[in-house]
């Protein structure tokens, strides 16, 4: 898997941190995304998928 | 039913409080942009299904600006989301700004780690309403629990007195009546003068809060006017408590009103509240209009055509019922396949208290089921006192679990 998360357009919302929080955080001083493993092992697709679904920017792209 | 024999006069009233008037599935399915006369009697677009209320909330052609505020169909006679807000020519500048500032404060880690404290304000709540219940019998969840929660979380973030909390309640109150007229107007004022007095208090000590990080912003940037300031505060101090403390009292009525949906999660309430939250924010309908949009530019969209500065109402409560996206739309099943929503918006305007409100739900519901799990409505659903405000919800919650 490989993710791909575009800072120009994050507006902090936090959702992707809910839905994986092994794989997304929140950067402390401005709240943006920050990505922890840009390639989780397969079985975190589905929590990973779902980040990006709920993503109110569209800032994840997830690519197998 | 036709609908486009007449311009449709919103809002669409409906049976009851959690449900929505049939006339939305109409809409969505044969003018899913449809032209309607506001409350306040001006023109407006109405768009109710999922895919281009999701679309608009996320598109810059549309913002919360004017370029000719004084010409702007004004949405209703509220004094929330009732026209124009912003300065044309900077908004998404502002915008910007306004969330790198907020968004830290509010980002989900820090409101997970508020959530032992949280648990520990439920649990107080729950522990004087069982006492209480002990000498009466029936007690008042609104008042008891879905009050004073948000409160006391804002409070605590923004650095506001709760002591405060029954001026501001009552201020938010009436700023958002749809019933009232120029009151609603009236209470924006004072609710301005309140916070100013709040701020030029903070000026001298300031401390680790929200409203003090705002005062520090505004006082190093020239660009950074004082009046925005104080209204952004006014935002957060009112939506950071009056849309939670609906939410609350929208969910009780769900669980409690179809006795299989309570009993499921007070048989596993850590393991089915998440999925329970997500379905309270679809499902729940707070208030009888949407969110406000105005069009910076012409737009072909859905058949029809948008002009540069009409005024649209997004149904958010009927983008999140529409059956296009949702199997059993209307049902309240946390165990849906689906698992977004549109409940705290979308795009760059996104609900920056999602994480708050979030893990707020998730420890008042896990603990009702958990320490009340007897509980049901003592009032029926249709008897319960509605609030006449742009946010709705109900304005008691008498619940009893004496045994019947």
């Amino acid at each position: 898997m490989n993710i791909e998360v575009d800072q120009g357009k994050c507006v902090g919302a936090g959702q992707c941190v809910l839905a994986a929080d092994d794989v997304f955080d929140q950067r402390d001083d401005d709240g943006l995304v920050d990505l922890l493993n840009a390639h989780p092992p397969a079985e975190r697709l589905a929590d990973v998928r779902h980040a990006a679904a709920v993503c109110p920017a569209s800032a994840i792209a997830v690519s197998e | 039913m036709s609908i486009d024999a007449e311009r449709l006069k919103l809002p669409l009233a409906r049976p009851n409080v959690l449900d929505l008037a049939p006339l939305y599935e109409v809409l969505r399915r044969e003018a899913p942009i449809a032209p309607v006369t506001t409350p306040a009697g001006d023109p407006a677009w109405l768009v109710t299904r999922f895919e281009e209320v999701r679309l608009l909330l996320g598109d810059k052609r549309f913002g919360r600006s004017h370029p000719e505020p004084d010409k702007a169909s004004r949405i209703s006679t509220s004094a929330v989301q009732d026209g124009p807000t912003g300065e044309y020519a900077t908004e998404e500048a502002d915008h910007t700004r306004m969330r790198r500032l907020l968004t830290p404060a509010f980002s989900a880690k820090r409101m997970r780690m508020l959530g032992d404290n949280m648990e520990e304000l439920v649990d107080a709540c729950i522990d004087q309403l069982i006492a209480e219940h002990e000498r009466t019998g029936v007690v008042d969840l609104h008042h008891g629990l879905a009050f004073p929660l948000p409160v006391a979380m804002i409070c605590r973030l923004l650095g506001v007195p709760q002591e405060d909390n029954e001026k501001f309640a009552s201020l938010s109150e009436r700023m958002a009546g749809t019933e009232i007229g120029e009151d609603a107007h009236k209470a924006r004022e004072e609710f301005f003068g309140y916070m100013v007095g709040l701020v030029e208090s903070k000026r001298g000590a300031l401390g680790e809060d929200v409203i003090s990080d705002l005062v520090r912003a505004q006082a190093e940037d020239p660009s950074f006017d004082y009046v925005q300031m104080v209204r952004l505060c006014v935002g957060l101090l009112f939506a950071g408590h009056e849309t939670t403390v609906n939410r609350i009292g929208l969910g009780v009525l769900f669980l409690l009103t179809e006795r299989s949906r309570w009993d499921a999660l007070v048989a596993d309430p850590d393991g089915r509240v998440d999925a329970v939250v997500e379905e309270v924010m679809r499902l729940g309908a707070p208030g009888d209009l949407g969110l406000l949009r105005y069009a910076r530019e012409d737009v072909d969209l859905a058949g029809v055509t948008i002009h540069a500065g009409d005024a649209l109402v997004l149904s958010i409560n009927a983008a999140n019922r529409d059956v296009s996206v949702y199997t059993d739309a209307e049902e309240f099943n946390p165990d849906r396949p689906e698992r977004t929503h549109l409940g705290f918006g979308h795009g760059a305007h996104f609900c920056i208290g999602a994480s708050l409100a979030r893990t707020e739900l998730r420890v008042v519901f896990a603990a009702l089921a958990k320490r009340l799990p007897e509980m049901r409505l003592a009032k029926e659903l249709d008897q319960l006192q509605v609030r006449a405000t742009l946010t709705g919800g109900v304005a008691e919650l008498p619940v009893t679990w004496r045994s019947a």
